[in-house]
């Protein structure tokens, strides 16, 4: 659905963009992630045409891409980070959204408006002028307009960002309900726990360059330098953690509260064998939990790692 | 209709909309009829049983004295030679001209500057689009306003039993040909910059500088400085409207009729031209700011 080769984009001396290699499968949710300055918005304003690449090849629906091809870039929809501040102050939300649909030529757009505005809970607001609009609110109604005309892809640049957590919940459900009707969903967000919760698969932009790209769940594993299990007893004899200690596959164990938490290998699954050498020991297991990487932990650990080796490479020379 | 075509008409018609709601139009409207009221009122009251002489009023006295100044007496005989209207056709015109001009120049930046025209941008519309839309609602508020000022001066003229004379008429049509002009230059003073304050100080510098070569301002220093600014505004004039326009009134006052209306082909083609320069320049700039 969306793939690029080698792009890149470079303004002056300072390369934004470095050689990226995208190849985004249609349905999926892809997080793109990166701290300030990674060529994040570079990339996305790339694939929307908005900005010409220096160098390198975007292929979008299989068919090369290039900012003319307006039958293509009415496939993709796009929800900036910010509304526009101050500008069709005078619109409705209704009227604002029929300009949108007036743009793309839909045809019963009163009807999709009326639909969508529903969906995100703004349907009672449709003819209030949308300048009184809450920054949640905007939020969704820029949603909104880039879904009116049905589009293949859909870009979200910090779609949560500034909202409460009950219009989090909101989008994030509303995120999820597109992909599931099919369609393909680039967010760009550094609420990580967030993406977390809705990417099938992330890439971690840095300096331009991508650094790691894969399922959220392989990524989390193989970024972990180390396992833990955290098992909750009823109570925690103080001898415990070094008993623990002396079985083969323990790296390391130490107790907090009631709390056992065990370090184990990257590899296999160890939680029967303990549970078991508990229960000989004549203790109750409340809960076995095996806890991750989380998405932030491998964010901060894929740029802190790449930040040393940047200074690192400068200290040299 | 093709995609780039049917967005320039969706955002023209909401241009136009916005105009129409905004009391902005409407005051510029209402200080250019004052204006041709005040101008055509004070010339009944100058003239006497010899006709008209501009220093029996005293604003006209002004007015004449200024103009004789910048242009001599020939030219100020000649503007008032067929009544007050043809100098009345040209300050009333101004506010609207300027008005519809800077506040294009000036959406445009602050367009650009909050993300507005990028975010229109996303779907099937672009900055050729876009432009466009703005250049269809300026011809569309002038010819408007054209229109109403005509009539004004019409009745205006039937009451004071004062004539619309031919050289009224053939100003106004080359008037409304310099204001797309105008406006075209406008648009690329706004591809330039990425802001509303260096849009605008670009657009009125360009319209300036173009004022000041037709008025050969440059003869005044003296040597080599005055022949190399000769050949430099020699040069420079192709490019202004205000050249094309007194081309034509020039032309059109000895009854040239076939080098008037090529006069007005050129000010199209100018147009054009400062539009393709302005697309190419917005495509290679981006819209963002």
């Amino acid at each position: 659905m969306i793939q690029t080769k080698n792009l890149t984009k470079r303004y002056g001396k300072f390369t934004a963009v470095d050689g990226v290699n995208l190849n985004i499968p249609a349905g999926e949710i892809y997080g793109f992630l990166g701290p300030n300055g990674a060529g994040k918005t570079s990339t996305i304003m790339m694939l929307l045409g908005i900005v010409k690449p220096t160098a390198g090849e975007i292929r979008l629906f299989d068919e090369a891409y290039s900012p003319k091809r307006l039958d293509l870039r009415r496939r993709i929809g796009m929800v900036p980070e910010k509304h526009p501040t101050g500008m069709w102050t005078w619109m409705t939300a209704g009227e604002y959204l029929q300009m949108f649909a007036d743009l793309f030529g839909l045809e019963n757009s009163g009807k999709r408006i009326d639909y969508l505005l529903e969906r995100v809970g703004l349907g009672e607001v449709k003819n209030k002028k949308f300048s009184e609009f809450s920054r949640g609110m905007l939020q969704k109604l820029s949603i909104v307009r880039a879904l009116l005309h049905d589009p293949d892809i859909l870009f979200l640049d910090e779609p949560i960002s500034g909202l409460d957590p009950f219009g989090v919940k909101q989008i994030r459900d509303l995120i999820l309900e597109e992909n599931r009707e099919g369609r393909t969903i680039f967010i760009s967000s550094h609420i990580l726990s967030e993406m977390e919760k809705v990417c099938h698969r992330v890439a971690i932009i840095f300096g331009g360059k991508l650094m790691a790209e894969d399922q959220m769940k392989t990524m989390l594993t193989t970024l972990a330098k180390d396992r833990e299990i955290h098992v909750d007893l009823e109570e925690l004899p103080a001898d415990l953690p070094g008993k623990v200690k002396s079985l083969d596959f323990v790296q390391d164990a130490t107790g907090q509260e009631k709390t056992l938490v065990v370090k184990v290998p990257k590899t296999g699954d160890y939680r029967k064998a303990l549970s078991k050498f508990l229960i000989d020991q004549d203790l109750v297991p409340l809960s076995i939990q095996e806890k991750s990487l989380s998405l932030e932990e491998a964010f901060v650990t894929i740029t802190k790692e790449n930040i040393d080796m940047f200074a690192r490479i400068g200290g040299e020379k | 209709m093709n995609q780039r075509a049917h967005a320039t008409t969706v955002l023209a018609r909401r241009r136009i909309l916005e105009t129409l709601i905004s009391p902005g139009f409407y005051v510029a409207q209402t200080i250019g009829l004052v204006l041709a009221y005040f101008l055509v009122a004070g010339f009944v009251r100058a003239i006497d049983s010899s006709g008209f002489d501009y220093q029996l009023y005293p604003a006209y006295e002004l007015i004449g004295r200024s103009l004789v100044g910048a242009f001599g007496a020939t030219f100020v005989e000649k503007l008032f030679s067929e009544g007050p209207f043809l100098f009345t056709l040209y300050i009333a015109f101004l506010p609207v001209l300027l008005y519809l001009a800077v506040s294009s120049v000036f959406r445009f930046g602050l367009e650009k500057k909050v993300g507005a025209l990028e975010l229109l941008t996303y779907g099937p519309a672009d900055s050729t689009s876009y432009f466009l839309a703005a250049l269809i609602k300026d011809i569309l508020m002038t010819a408007i306003y054209l229109v109403v000022l005509l009539v004004f001066l019409l009745v205006a003229g039937v009451l004071n039993n004062l004539i619309l004379g031919p050289s009224f008429y053939y100003s106004l049509i080359i008037l409304f040909f310099l204001s797309i002009a105008i406006y075209a230059y406008g648009i690329f003073a706004s591809s330039l910059t990425d802001n509303s304050a260096s849009a605008i100080a670009v657009f009125l510098g360009l319209i300036l500088f173009f004022i000041i070569i037709m008025m050969g301002s440059f003869t005044i220093v003296s040597g080599y400085v005055r022949n190399l600014a000769s050949v430099f505004a020699w040069i420079i004039k192709w490019i202004s409207p205000l050249f094309y326009w007194d081309l034509a009134l020039r032309v059109a006052e000895v009854g040239n009729w076939g080098m008037y209306f090529i006069g007005i082909l050129l000010l199209l083609v100018l147009s054009t031209a400062v539009l393709l320069i302005s697309h190419l320049t917005m495509k290679a700039r981006g819209v963002r700011s």
